[in-house]
């Protein structure tokens, strides 16, 4: 006996599946990326080694400089591991192509949301793995523990489904905006800085912390960055809570904006 | 059961906004303007028109994409818009300017993920597409990336991915579109095989006349969103064109004869192509004053090509 949703998922996973073989094949893309994390972490490293000594501090907000690098390994990590989908999307709505997608029994985002978390997985993987061993050989190893990076796996799920909503979000306003570059690097630009990028939430001024602690973006890099180098089962709880409630706004959004601009669609044909 | 394709007083029409300084005016653009049309399950139609006839729009709302103002349709026996995802899963598209393949894996990839897509019993699945590598010649770059695929290559694993779930009905857009004529005539005899051995109602758009000529046995022509011309190819093409192609061979240099309303088309020393309008001078007057000319070694008589048919065809509609 077939279960139509199990089976349902099971295609949504097996794009994801594609996606992750597909995303492997990109050899120049991987290459330039790496490149890339290896340049920000030694920048960071060498900008940081100033900071601690002309400050002559062994912590800035909590951490110590090897954390500070290893939280920037994790933030970097997720953040170059998003792809483009905003401008899949965009690209989808202003072409046409996303009514060709439509012939197929297949729902639209989640024809994104598998192919999304299947190239992301592979990005990430090879993301963090390099940037662990040049945060190794740049300044060593930070206390791991294995309950901690359970709780760093746990939270990453969500935080990835958060940034495919956000991106989501700013792919479907190509229905209304005669382009979504603007509105997607305004987007980009606040993850970088509110979302807690390069530096922590904890070295913000006290009085925005608690704002900026609240909104998706630290959802997304800054808890699970700090998870990973400093995990503690409070972190843990408030992170996903905070995820859960980010969810629910996004998801809600999101469904409310694709249901819309389906509706847009069927009815004005895009 | 299948039932093709069944469509009555259909309509779509578009609220288009201009802005005129400060103020937003909507106008309404009608794109569907009342057509009708049966197409029996199992028969393959050419459905062409102009750029902006209302084809795309149609074919949208068949497949269920698009919902239409008025007017009621049933593809399978099912109505589009309403059971979209029902009739997916039975119905098939080839869009040539857009690839259903993933670019940097190889065609059995994508075909695998299709199988999923449709859940096909896994048996059955392998059975159409080891007979449909067979019979597309698919083999020797099932496991090459498609990026490093020419052209004809990838176009016949697109159709082919496009049959994998033998779908009842399959939309063809621009299949040909690019290939060079051996792959565009390959791909149109591989369409038109499937077509008559599994019974599967073909809707094509194209503007190259020869895949309507080799694809499809009825050509619907519609304009401005209505159908103007609707019948069999070859009954098209001789209701809206009187002249015929003559190509005599001679034995012997032939003489100069007159044949009226008669235009050289090609002329060598052995042979003549002439295009006569029988209306003026029917066809066999026309054989009678070619055989003055010189003994005939051969001849045949052809319907003009469909190129001018249809061009004909929306001339004769636009004035």
């Amino acid at each position: 006996m077939k279960i139509p949703r199990l089976n349902n998922a099971w295609k949504y996973a097996w794009i994801g599946y594609t996606a992750a073989r597909s995303e492997l094949t990109y050899r120049a893309a991987n290459v330039s990326r790496i490149l890339f994390l290896a340049t920000v972490l030694f920048v960071f490293m060498r900008l940081w080694s100033v900071v601690y000594a002309g400050l002559g501090t062994e912590q800035l907000g909590g951490l110590t400089q090897t954390q500070m690098l290893w939280y920037l390994v994790a933030t970097e990590s997720i953040l170059m591991s998003m792809g483009r989908l905003w401008y899949e999307v965009d690209q989808d709505v202003r072409t046409g192509a996303l009514a060709v997608q439509l012939v197929r029994p297949l729902s639209y985002a989640g024809t994104h949301f598998g192919r999304s978390m299947g190239e992301r997985t592979v990005r990430f993987t090879i993301n963090i793995a390099v940037g662990s061993v040049i945060a190794m050989l740049l300044t060593g190893p930070i206390a791991f523990s294995i309950s901690g990076l359970a709780m760093f796996i746990l939270v990453l799920p969500m935080a990835f489904v958060l940034d495919f909503l956000g991106a989501l979000l700013v792919g479907l306003c190509a229905f209304w905006l005669e382009s979504t570059q603007g509105i997607a690097l305004i987007y980009s630009r606040l993850m970088m800085l509110l979302g807690g990028l390069l530096l922590p939430l904890d070295v913000y001024p006290e009085s925005v912390q608690p704002f900026l602690r609240a909104l998706p973006f630290a959802a997304i890099l800054h808890a699970p960055g700090r998870m990973l180098v400093s995990p503690s089962a409070s972190l843990f709880f408030q992170c996903l809570a905070l995820q859960a409630v980010c969810l629910a706004v996004y998801g809600a959004g999101a469904f409310a904006l694709h249901t819309y601009a389906l509706r847009r669609l069927f009815v004005n044909g895009g | 059961m299948n039932r093709g394709v069944e469509i009555r007083d259909l309509r779509k029409e578009f609220a288009l906004a201009r802005w005129q300084g400060l103020r937003r005016r909507l106008s309404q653009v009608t794109a569907v303007d009342g057509i009708t049309l049966d197409v029996p399950a199992g028969q393959s139609v050419a459905f062409i028109g102009p750029n902006g006839a209302g084809k795309s729009t149609t074919i949208k709302i068949l497949t269920g994409i698009l919902h239409p103002s008025s007017g009621h349709v049933t593809v399978l026996g099912l109505t589009p818009w309403v059971e979209r995802r029902k009739l997916a899963q039975h119905i098939g598209a080839v869009f040539g300017q857009r690839s259903q393949l993933w670019y940097h894996l190889p065609p059995a990839d994508t075909f695998e993920l299709i199988a999923r897509i449709y859940s096909l019993e896994r048996d059955a699945y392998r059975q159409t597409r080891d007979a449909l590598v067979d019979r597309f010649e698919l083999g020797p770059f099932m496991d090459t990336p498609v990026r490093k695929l020419s052209l004809g290559q990838r176009m016949r694993a697109e159709v082919a991915a496009s049959l994998l779930h033998r779908p009842k009905v399959l939309f063809l857009d621009e299949p040909t579109i690019g290939l060079d004529a051996v792959a565009r005539q390959e791909l149109r005899d591989l369409v038109r095989e499937w077509n008559s051995r599994e019974g599967a109602t073909i809707f094509l758009t194209s503007h190259d006349a020869g895949d309507i000529e080799h694809v499809a046995a009825r050509v619907v022509v519609i304009n401005h969103g209505r159908v103007i011309v609707d019948g069999p190819v070859t009954e098209v093409r001789r209701r809206y064109v009187s002249t015929r192609i003559v190509r005599a061979q001679f034995h012997e240099p032939p003489r100069q004869v007159d044949v009226p309303g008669s235009v050289m088309r090609s002329q060598s020393a052995y042979e003549w192509v002439m295009e006569i309008d029988v209306s003026v001078t029917p066809v066999q007057e026309a054989i009678a004053l070619l055989l003055q000319a010189a003994p005939i070694a051969d001849i045949s008589v052809e319907d003009p090509p469909l190129e001018r048919v249809i061009t004909r065809i929306y001339k004769e509609h636009a004035s």
